[in-house]
């Protein structure tokens, strides 16, 4: 049995090596889009099941976004969207013979982390400008701008490292149990891992919702501020 | 524990291409679907509600036309009812009439028919009388008749005004005597000379017989006419009966 730990190349493409993880989250890909263009051919004033449940999806998405972030959804939806539906299936893919997940896998959880990080950034300089961005590190008052710059790097990590423990943790006890029990032993724990990978989507979709919004009316209201001032 | 940052990096860059897929082919689309059926069901439910509008508009139209009908109706009938009422009256008030003018006609007829059987009656009453007043006139000695109307004639004669007697004095004043039967020629000589002397003339009088004085005299003079006869009382006697009946 091999580290969770680490991540071994399949095969190289010149230097760039790609990993199991790689691929998974390629077909994944390949599955979500593909889905999304079934739906987005299909789309209908008169839905049918699967159009219906994209709705359903679209409809809880905006409501998760206004309730948690406190503004209109169009601008965050596909980000926050996209990052629940790919962990959710990610760590569903568990569920597929000899597959594993590659939210398992640290680099893909450090990838989230990072569009994590660097969309507070986006978005809190769309909503206050740089300036309303970086201010908004002063708040409630100058002096806390160390702590609040050492914030947003940890929590970017507490994201990451909770994803990977969960995820990993799930994995790495399913595939004790299988190597030590018979066939049928690891599936109340494969049931379990499938909730604790939909809480652990649900979790990091609504943490990367409060980070940004968190930023997002922070730098609106310096900014603002300011526009006040001047 | 290592990292590798190639598959860091190709993991951050499948996230972000997966992102602006799913945003193109998936999220975009999907939510435009939403909203456009929610705004058709917005228009669907405005066009419902302006349509229910003006359901209830034209209800209450019917509503209000009904009404005016309904009041049109009770206003004809209380105008049938009001000029049937006048009709009614009307033509009672002409059948009133009709038959108070009936009525009176039927009276007066009745008046008329009344008073003529009483003239009728009357008249033959009369002719009873002067046929009950002629018989008995036949029955009595008609020198005595004479003697006792001449003596009555005298006596009227006597009443006139003096312009009246002194008229009948003159010598060319003729005088006429009328009696009921002929008189004899005593009784004729008789009733010229008091007649003359009642008269204070010397001329004589004519004599006539007239039967329709029934009993009597009298005597025709320039300018007045003196009667003492039957006739004349018998008349005189009719006008006091009907003038107490009047009364």
């Amino acid at each position: 049995m091999t580290s969770p730990l680490e991540s071994t190349a399949l095969f190289h493409l010149g230097p760039v090596p790609i990993t199991g993880a790689v691929l998974v989250t390629w077909a994944i890909m390949a599955l979500l889009v593909g889905g999304g263009l079934i739906v987005r051919l299909r789309l209908s004033p008169r839905p049918g099941r699967v159009q219906a449940v994209a709705e359903l999806l679209v409809d809880v998405m905006d409501d998760q976004i206004r309730e948690t972030m406190r503004v209109a959804p169009p601008r965050y939806r596909a980000f926050i969207g996209t990052l629940f539906v790919f962990i959710l299936t990610a760590n569903w893919s568990s569920l597929v013979p000899g597959v594993e997940p590659p939210t398992a896998k640290l680099e893909t959880d450090a990838a989230l982390a990072l569009l994590v990080f660097l969309s507070v950034i986006w978005f809190g300089v769309r909503a206050g400008g740089v300036g309303g961005y970086l201010a908004s590190f002063s708040t409630p008052n100058p002096v806390m701008i160390p702590l609040n710059v050492i914030e947003s790097v940890t929590r970017s990590f507490s994201l990451l490292v909770r994803l990977f423990g969960n995820v990993m943790s799930g994995v790495f006890v399913i595939g004790i149990v299988l190597s030590l029990a018979g066939l049928l032993v690891p599936i109340p724990l494969m049931a379990l891992d499938l909730l604790t990978g939909a809480v652990q989507a649900y979790i990091f979709a609504v943490l990367a919702m409060v980070f940004i919004a968190e930023t997002v009316g922070e730098a609106g209201h310096v900014s603002a501020k300011n526009e006040d001032r001047s | 524990m290592t990292i590798d940052w190639w598959t860091l990096a190709i993991q951050t860059i499948n996230v972000l291409i997966l992102v602006w897929l799913l945003a193109r082919f998936f999220w975009r689309p999907v939510a435009a679907m939403i909203e456009e059926r929610r705004q058709t069901a917005a228009r669907i439910l405005d066009d419902a509600e302006k349509k229910r509008a003006e359901a209830e508009a034209a209800e209450k139209a019917v509503a209000e036309t009904r009404a005016g009908f309904a009041a049109e109706r009770d206003t004809l009938l209380e105008a049938a009812r009001a000029e049937a009422e006048s009709l009614h009256r009307k033509r009672l008030a002409e059948a009133d009439r009709d038959a108070a003018a009936r009525i009176a006609k039927a009276e007066a007829a009745a008046r008329d028919a009344h008073q003529a059987e009483e003239r009728a009656w009357f008249d033959r009453a009369g002719d009873l009388a002067l046929s009950i007043a002629g018989r008995l006139a036949g029955r009595l000695d008609p020198a005595v008749i004479a003697a006792a109307f001449l003596d009555g004639l005298v006596a009227e004669i006597a009443r006139l005004p003096d312009a009246a007697k002194a008229a009948a004095a003159l010598p060319e004043a003729e005088l006429e005597l009328v009696s009921a039967a002929p008189l004899g020629p005593a009784l004729a000589e008789t009733a010229q000379q008091r007649l003359r002397e009642a008269l204070g003339t010397t001329a004589a009088l004519n004599l006539r017989v007239d039967a329709a004085l029934i009993a009597g005299f009298e005597l025709h003079g320039p300018h007045f006419v003196v009667g003492n006869n039957w006739r004349e009382d018998l008349a005189r006697i009719g006008q006091e009966l009907r003038h107490d009946r009047r009364s």
